[in-house]
């Protein structure tokens, strides 16, 4: 039986037993390399499933739409490693219980879809302690590689001439798991720290305060550069920083349900380097 | 409509001598909702004050910015004399023109500009200020004193003495800390214990004292008049209720042969013990680690010794909750390791000690009874040399700082040596002599002119070991040639360091500390025995490096201070606290785990039906501090800092 096949049996299982009160998963979508979410509440309609190479969206940020848990009902979702980690966070940030959350794990190798084992995110511990610190090969590689090695202001000047680009349009916030607040700082407009419109400055306000905020927090889903109309590549900033936290703080995101969040805890062994 | 008033202060020559004030006071007085913009010579002062108090009535001012000093000097003056005017105090702020302006600049041109940026910037900020209320909190009228030291145990005496209660915990066995360790007291060469032992006494006998020894502070929450601190009594292992400390076990205890902490290694003692015969409490205690039955699970000849069963080896580490007013840190200091000196021999040669242990060998109660004999083959040393500054003033193996005492501790060891040992010789390599103190540059010229101390100025290079002496190179700078000298003896003047855990113990406790692990006070100059955290003062040598008497002095200066809050039942606190925004707040709850007071909680937001419909972040105003922790951690700015508030900071920056 083909892995789609076998979740679809599963997806059926767990509505009709009314395990869950909803399935997240993908759908055919308007090309064939692209998948649109799905949102399946009867048994009927996992037919229309898919899971193939091109179901790459992180789909945890659908979780924490307002009101969906709140009925403390179960809900299903399909999660690659990523998305599973992005659990992890949203529970740590007491955004969900994670209880309510059957995981439908999987990777994909090459262009084929593999069933990651388990269906509750304590499940996968082993798996993402064995992704900690490396480095995930995906899109940007190279270009990773070609910005570690700039020097800090050709490396300012790639990244201004790239948020030059930025619309302001904030489908990277919509897109990102993390962005889950009721009112965003660039929202706040009393005062308004970050400046709306699209030059320079208020666009590099804009990138730099998402960086921050995702600092310790991004799971480099690239839900944000898929959703960025002008490609800006912002899930190498973002792994810049996870990067600078792990080595600082040994924290890699998204490792535990009960990880306290890098940018609110301290230990008394972190480093002191950047004050007196 | 703003009315703002700004005052801008010449402080003398300090700010005028750089910044025109008249230019200064003639582009603010243009500023819009500035109403009135003047300059004097003195603003602090009392004929400065009223002009202030005059001009906020005549001009009905609905803000003042004062253009001076550092908030931290005159703020709190600036406020009361607008609160006399009938002004919120909260509308009134401080331009600091001086620590951040005309100080730090050699060209006026420029300094007169930045302080016009500097005031504008204020003046857009009151211009958003709120009239504020100060909060009241009540005052839980017990100190608690951390360290039984001379300083601890001062301070302990003279809040017990006013009325108040007091906690005094100490971790070793035994109360005195270092000055129970030395022999006779420069300047006047009284016996240490004489003077010392009685106090302890009085501490441990008096009513309103609760003494807990071997005992640790683990935990401090809270805040200025409300703190809660968690004790961690060590196990004894010994019944100090029923013990009557007769010494029957200590007697029969087989470890004998253990280095003594109290005699700095050179006396011994067995592992039921007291660390000296005086000690207060009285009564013994196991060292775990040392003792036989904890190390093979045989022994017991304690137990079977001690007539009353006080021994228990089952005993557990015990936790003390305590309600705690005011808190003073008097956890005193070390002495440096010499080992960093491998080219004195200390560690290698028994025969070259340091201060400290020279003080055990001549005080009377120490292992030798007060015989100055060597310790590696008990002989009288018919020569010795002394080394200052071994490890004070140097930057490359000790410390940069000079450790205060050694000149003075040392002339005194010379003097000892010279009256116990008659036609004993002593040197003293030193890089300069420093006593400045009562009465204490006459007693190192006693030293030199009564005991013939030989002082040579001087750094020692090398010491070895030759025929049974120990050789001792060194210049003398003063006659310009090296000298060699054979001793008997070597003593090193070894520095004056921070505990070791001393930066860990100011995390726990919530206080500063500089590079060394010296607590840092509040100010200097103005505030020399205060932390930087309200309600937690300094006594001792855990403060900087000082001697009996300043220790005594600082202690007694911070029972003023502890009693001074003590004399009210409530308090006055700054509003300056945080707020949360429950609309805005995602509930993420970064803030209550970033908050170092737990000054936040969690709170759910219910509908008419109790139904849970949002959960958010709520700042608890009695225990909030106002640091701000939280106000930077909020992604969605949810939470504002009263006086502080974003609107205020970004007029702040945009005035700019
Ligand atoms: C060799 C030598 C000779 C000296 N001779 C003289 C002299 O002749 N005249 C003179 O005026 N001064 C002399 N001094 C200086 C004198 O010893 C100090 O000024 C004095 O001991 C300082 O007292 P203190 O209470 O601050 O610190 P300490 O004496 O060090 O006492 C601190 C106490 O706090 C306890 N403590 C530490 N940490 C904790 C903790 N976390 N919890 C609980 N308890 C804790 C310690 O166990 C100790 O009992 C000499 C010093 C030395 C080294
Ligand atoms: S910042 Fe981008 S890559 Fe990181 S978690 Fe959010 S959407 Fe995914
Ligand atoms: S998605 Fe791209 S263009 Fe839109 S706000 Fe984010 S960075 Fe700017
Ligand atoms: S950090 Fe901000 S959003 Fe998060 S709980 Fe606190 S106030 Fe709310
Ligand atoms: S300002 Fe915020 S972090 Fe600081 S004490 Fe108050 S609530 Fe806690």
């Amino acid at each position: 039986m083909s892995i789609e096949q076998q979740y679809r049996t599963r997806a059926k299982e767990l509505l009709s037993s009314g395990e869950v009160k909803m399935v997240i998963g993908y759908s055919k979508g308007s090309t064939p390399d692209r998948r649109r979410p799905a949102f399946i509440s009867t048994p009927e309609d996992v037919e229309t499933l898919v899971l193939d190479g091109a179901c790459i969206a992180n789909l945890s940020g659908y979780l924490v739409t307002e009101g969906l848990l709140s009925d403390e009902k179960r809900v299903a979702v399909f999660l690659r490693p990523e998305g599973i980690r992005a659990i992890n966070i949203l529970a740590a940030e007491f955004q969900l219980n994670a209880a309510q959350v059957e995981i439908l794990g999987f990777n994909t190798e090459g262009n084929e879809p593999t069933a990651l084992s388990g269906s509750k995110v304590d499940d996968f511990a082993e798996l993402i302690g064995t992704l900690k610190g490396i480095i995930p090969d995906t899109a940007g590689e190279e270009l990773y590689k070609k910005l570690e090695a700039m020097s800090p202001q050709e490396r300012f000047d790639f990244w201004q001439s790239e948020f030059s680009k930025c619309i302001k349009c904030y489908a990277c916030r919509q897109a990102c798991p993390m962005c889950y607040c009721r009112r965003c700082i660039v929202d706040n407009n009393q005062p308004q720290w970050v400046n709306t419109s699209s030059h320079t400055l208020g666009n590099f306000e804009w990138n730099i305060v998402r960086a921050f905020h995702l600092s310790g927090r991004c799971v480099e889903c690239g839900n944000c550069d898929r959703a960025c109309p002008v490609n800006i590549p912002l899930r190498l900033i973002n792994r810049k920083m996870a990067g600078e936290v792990l080595e600082a703080f040994d924290h890699f995101a998204g490792s535990s349900q009960t990880q306290e969040p890098v940018m609110a805890s301290f230990k008394k062994d972190d480093t002191e380097t950047f004050i007196l | 409509m703003s009315k703002i008033g700004v005052f801008i202060c010449h402080c003398g020559e300090n700010i005028a001598a750089k910044v025109d004030c008249t230019r200064v006071a003639e582009v603010l007085g243009d500023h819009p909702g500035v109403g009135a913009s003047v300059e004097y010579k003195y603003f602090c002062s009392d004929p400065g004050q009223e002009s202030v108090k005059r001009a906020i009535r005549e001009n009905n001012l609905t803000g003042v910015v004062v253009a001076a000093c550092s908030p931290r000097m005159h703020e709190a003056t600036f406020r009361k004399a607008c609160a006399e005017a009938g002004l919120n105090p909260y509308m009134c702020e401080i331009a600091n023109i001086r620590e951040q302006c005309s100080w730090v600049h050699n060209d006026g041109e420029q300094a007169t500009d930045k302080a016009i940026d500097i005031i504008r910037s204020m003046v857009e900020k009151v211009k958003r200020n709120n009239m504020l209320q100060p909060i009241e909190v009540p005052v839980t009228r017990r100190a608690l004193v951390i360290g039984g030291g001379i300083a601890g145990i001062q301070a302990a005496l003279d809040i017990a003495n006013a009325g108040q209660e007091v906690v005094l915990v100490e971790r070793e066995p035994s109360l005195g800390g270092h000055m129970a360790q030395l022999s006779e007291t420069f300047p006047t060469l009284d016996c240490s214990q004489c003077i010392m032992t009685p106090r302890m006494v009085e501490a441990s006998q008096h009513p309103k004292i609760r003494l807990l020894t071997y005992a640790e502070v683990e935990h401090v929450d809270g805040y200025i008049g409300n703190f809660k601190v968690k004790v961690r009594m060590k196990a004894r292992y010994v019944n100090k209720d029923t013990c009557t400390g007769c010494g029957e076990c200590i007697t029969k205890c087989p470890q004998k042969k253990l280095s003594s902490e109290f005699d700095c290694g050179i006396g011994k003692r067995t592992a039921i013990y007291t660390p000296f015969a005086q000690a207060v409490p009285n009564k013994p205690v196991i060292d775990k680690d040392n003792c036989t039955y904890f190390k093979n699970g045989k022994c017991k000849v304690c137990v079977k010794s001690c007539p009353l069963d006080c021994i228990d080896f089952e005993m557990q580490d015990e936790f003390i909750d305590l309600e705690i007013g005011a808190i003073v840190v008097a956890t005193g200091f070390q002495v440096q390791n010499n080992a960093v000196y491998g080219e004195y021999g200390y560690g290698k040669y028994a025969d070259v000690i340091n201060g400290l242990q020279f003080e055990r060998l001549a005080s009377a109660s120490g292992p030798t009874s007060g015989k100055i004999l060597r310790p590696s083959d008990g002989k009288e040393p018919e020569n010795i040399v002394f080394i200052q500054c071994a490890g004070s003033r140097d930057p490359s193996k000790g410390v940069k700082y000079c450790s205060k005492i050694c000149c003075m501790y040392t002339a005194k060891h010379a003097m000892l040596y010279a009256h116990k040992v008659h036609g004993g010789k002593s040197n003293i390599f030193y890089m300069d002599i420093r006593a400045a103190g009562k009465g204490y540059d006459e007693f190192t010229r006693r030293a030199i002119e009564e005991d013939e101390a030989g002082y040579v100025r001087g750094r020692v290079s090398k010491v070895w070991q030759e025929n049974g002496k120990l050789m001792v190179r060194g210049a003398d700078t003063l006659l310009g040639r090296p000298v060699e000298v054979a001793a008997d003896m070597v003593v090193l003047a070894t520095a004056m360091v921070p505990q070791p855990d001393a930066k860990d113990f100011a995390k726990v406790v919530g206080i500063g500390y500089d590079e060394y692990g010296f607590f840092n006070e509040a100010h200097l100059k103005l505030r020399p025995v205060e932390s930087s955290t309200a309600g937690i003062y300094l006594a001792g040598a855990c403060q900087s490096p000082k001697d009996i008497p300043d220790s005594v002095a600082q202690a007694s200066a911070s029972a003023s201070k502890v009693l001074a809050l003590f004399s009210k039942e409530k308090l006055e606190r700054e509003p300056v606290i945080a707020v949360n925004n429950e609309a805005t707040c995602a509930g993420c709850w970064g803030c209550v785990l970033a908050c170092p007071y737990n000054a936040i909680e969690k709170k759910d937001i219910l509908d008419r039906s109790g139904k849970v419909i949002k959960r958010v972040a709520s700042v608890n105003p009695g225990l909030c501090q106002g640091c701000g922790t939280c106000v930077t951690f909020c992604r969605s700015n949810s939470i504002d800092l009263a006086g502080f508030t974003e609107k205020q900071i970004f007029a702040e920056v945009m005035g700019l």
